[in-house]
């Protein structure tokens, strides 16, 4: 913007607090997410199996939690290996909380979201004095040291204590669910509202100031200094916000699949959670769900054909590897890109001239 | 709670854990040597170096049990593979991502990661409860010192982390290659137009990488146990001692590496803690690393993703 440009701005522009701009396209667009989000929750439970019905609401689960990897990679630049551990702990938080407690399910939800992403507060700040590469590998050990302690501390499954662990129980009381919400299709649409309000939050963020000092950051954090953002305290907010929705997602976890086991979450959840986060584009929005359904919907197939879903995790290190070398926006940006190219050279118009390469940012 | 703290096992119950922890120490600086010379000449951290380990000596239990190969061949083998899967990554996944930034370049590797475990696991199924076991014929020789038994396999994965810290620390500073590795690790453009072969040097490193990578396996195998996810992620405790020494110097990876195994195996009879004990790399790790940043101001996220 040239300075005769601001200048006339300013000039014409009388209120002082202008309304909020609203985009062109994003009532058609909101309409089009309303309508989908209509159908998921009134059709799917009617259609799908049980079977999928469930695995259909740990998609929701994981949305969220590819969603708060997401603002941390895609929005801030910084990588955490360890976000499955963090689900395990707002699992624990919950399931804790369920048993001890008769507080409502939401309470609990929220509940779960805060001691969480007080945890991941605690363990952001001094992190974001290490370089990136050093965070990365901090948080590996991190994701393996709480596997560890899991697997020893075990989950809550109805005792006393601190633990709320009771390793002489015969009958394990299983978690229990929000009253209006206690069988599986029900769940599931509880958990698809829980995800889209978790979606509304992080929407909101991006959207407003912390977006925009996000953007500042990645884009060039000296820039982002010199402009007078402190970085630190907006790093840290997006620690927050990411250990926030994962512990709620943590929560709807702990009422989907009602007993807990720390032989669920390993330290190779994390590294195939960020593989599936990169492929499906972990800077926008949508990425997140894409990520989910290649984490959970995809094993339950391949589980329902009869494929192991050990070829699952090949397939992810190959779409790792394919997404860091080629495509670093990941398929959600990169599939619209290869059809519109498809379309041009069937067009006829691609063939001579390639069409001018969009800067890879 | 104090009493608990108290009742500290006795030094004679401590040493047989201290003679595993030298052992395990000693591979874990093998390992962090291996890594850390591979991040100093080509800017990638191999974070699929226990992965490749794994396979290794999954190879080697497969061809030795399944195929009845002579063991030291079978070894041999498992070695070699080692170098050549790292080797024909670094070729191939190098050059593709040479100008991005270190993390990237890490990341990607937990991409080769992925595709060994999973094709471990699809080879090598882990349920049905099988456990595979390598044992070296060396863990059948050994002697007494005091009352403690210490075999020749504990006495060659220490002696195996010393004589590498050696000769790595003498290599990179009189041979020619090494001081082509340690140039690179400076500025690989300017090596390049120095006249250095720098792709044969990549080549040697990353070859080295996995050739370390392979003997960790092997002993690593036989210290703690034949299994795919298991030794994938003992990289953990070498990560740790490499990032002590701030992913650049050899000899303090050595000490921290001997420091985590120790630690880790001495807290082993402490009954209070010995299910935490595998914290101890991250323990260990993440307090130096707050030590060593305590001045640092901040850190540049980048845009890179």
């Amino acid at each position: 913007m040239s300075t005769a440009e601001l200048t006339s701005k300013t000039e014409r522009k009388a209120p002082a607090t202008a309304p909020p701009r609203i985009e062109r396209g994003f009532y058609p667009r909101a309409a089009v997410i309303a309508v989908v989000l209509l159908l998921v929750l009134i059709l799917l439970p009617q259609i799908l199996s049980l079977y999928y019905i469930s695995a259909m609401t740990q998609v929701a689960v994981y949305a969220v939690v590819a969603l708060g990897l997401g603002v941390l990679v895609g929005r801030v630049g910084l990588i955490s290996l360890g976000q499955a551990a963090v689900l395990a702990i707002g699992a624990w938080v919950a399931a804790r909380l369920l048993f001890a407690t008769s507080l409502p399910y939401e309470v609990v939800l929220v509940a779960s979201g805060v001691i969480t992403m007080a945890l991941g507060t605690i363990v952001g700040l001094p992190a974001l004095r290490m370089r990136g590469l050093y965070l990365a590998l901090i948080t590996l050990m991190l994701a393996g040291a709480i596997t560890v302690v899991l697997a020893s501390l075990n989950f809550p499954n109805g005792g006393h204590g601190f633990s709320g662990y009771n390793g002489g129980l015969l009958h394990i009381p299983p978690i229990r669910r929000p009253s209006i919400a206690t069988t599986d299709p029900a769940y599931f649409r509880y958990s698809v509202v829980v995800a889209v309000i978790m979606f509304l939050l992080v929407l909101i963020h991006v959207r407003t100031k912390p977006g925009r000092a996000w953007a500042a950051i990645r884009q060039s954090e000296p820039a982002a200094l010199a402009a007078g953002i402190n970085t630190t305290m907006y790093k840290l907010w997006a620690f927050a916000l990411a250990s926030f929705v994962t512990g709620v997602a943590g929560g709807v976890l702990a009422g989907a699949v009602r007993y807990l086991y720390s032989i669920d979450f390993q330290t190779q959840d994390s590294i195939t959670l960020l593989a599936v986060v990169l492929m499906g584009g972990a800077y926008s929005i949508w990425g997140a769900i894409v990520a989910a359904l290649f984490l959970q919907l995809l094993p339950a197939i391949l589980n329902d054909v009869g494929i192991s879903p050990d070829w699952l995790v090949i397939l992810f290190g190959v779409g790792v590897l394919q997404v860091l070398t080629t495509a670093p926006t990941g398929i959600v940006d990169q599939m619209p890109k290869d059809i519109a190219r498809l379309f041009r050279f069937i067009g006829g118009r691609g063939r001579r001239s390639a069409p001018a390469k969009e800067s890879v940012q | 709670m104090i009493q608990l703290a108290l009742s500290l096992p006795s030094w004679s119950d401590e040493q047989p854990f201290l003679v595993t922890g030298l052992a395990l120490g000693g591979v874990y600086a093998l390992s962090g040597v291996g890594m850390i010379v591979l991040f100093r000449t080509t800017g990638v951290l191999n974070l699929s170096f226990g992965a490749v380990g794994a396979f290794g000596a999954l190879i080697a239990w497969q061809l030795i049990n399944q195929s009845g190969m002579n063991q030291w061949l079978a070894y041999l083998v498992c070695v070699l593979f080692g170098g050549f899967i790292t080797l024909a990554y670094g070729m191939v996944f190098g050059p593709a991502l040479a100008n991005r930034d270190a993390l990237v370049k890490t990341t990607a590797t937990l991409g080769l990661t992925l595709i060994l475990l999973g094709v471990m696991d699809l080879l090598w199924t882990s349920n049905g409860g099988a456990s595979r076991s390598i044992s070296l014929p060396t863990d059948n020789h050994g002697f007494i010192v005091g009352q403690i038994q210490v075999t020749t396999t504990d006495i060659i994965a220490l002696a195996v982390g010393i004589t590498i810290t050696v000769v790595t620390t003498l290599f990179l500073r009189y041979s020619k290659l090494g001081t082509a590795m340690r140039a690179m690790a400076n500025d690989r453009e300017i090596t390049a137009t120095l006249g250095v072969p720098v792709r044969r040097v990549e080549a040697s490193a990353w070859f080295g990488c996995g050739v370390v990578a392979g003997i960790a396996g092997i002993l690593l195998a036989d210290l703690v146990a034949l299994d795919s996810t298991t030794l994938t992620f003992l990289v953990i405790s070498s990560l740790a001692a490499a990032l002590i020494a701030r992913l650049s110097s050899i000899w303090i990876t050595f000490v921290a590496a001997i420091v985590i195994g120790v630690v880790d195996a001495a807290i082993t009879p402490i009954t209070s803690l010995t299910n935490y004990r595998d914290m101890t790399p991250f323990v260990l790790a993440a307090a130096a690393l707050l030590f060593l940043n305590r001045k640092r101001v901040l850190s540049l996220a980048r845009q890179e993703f």
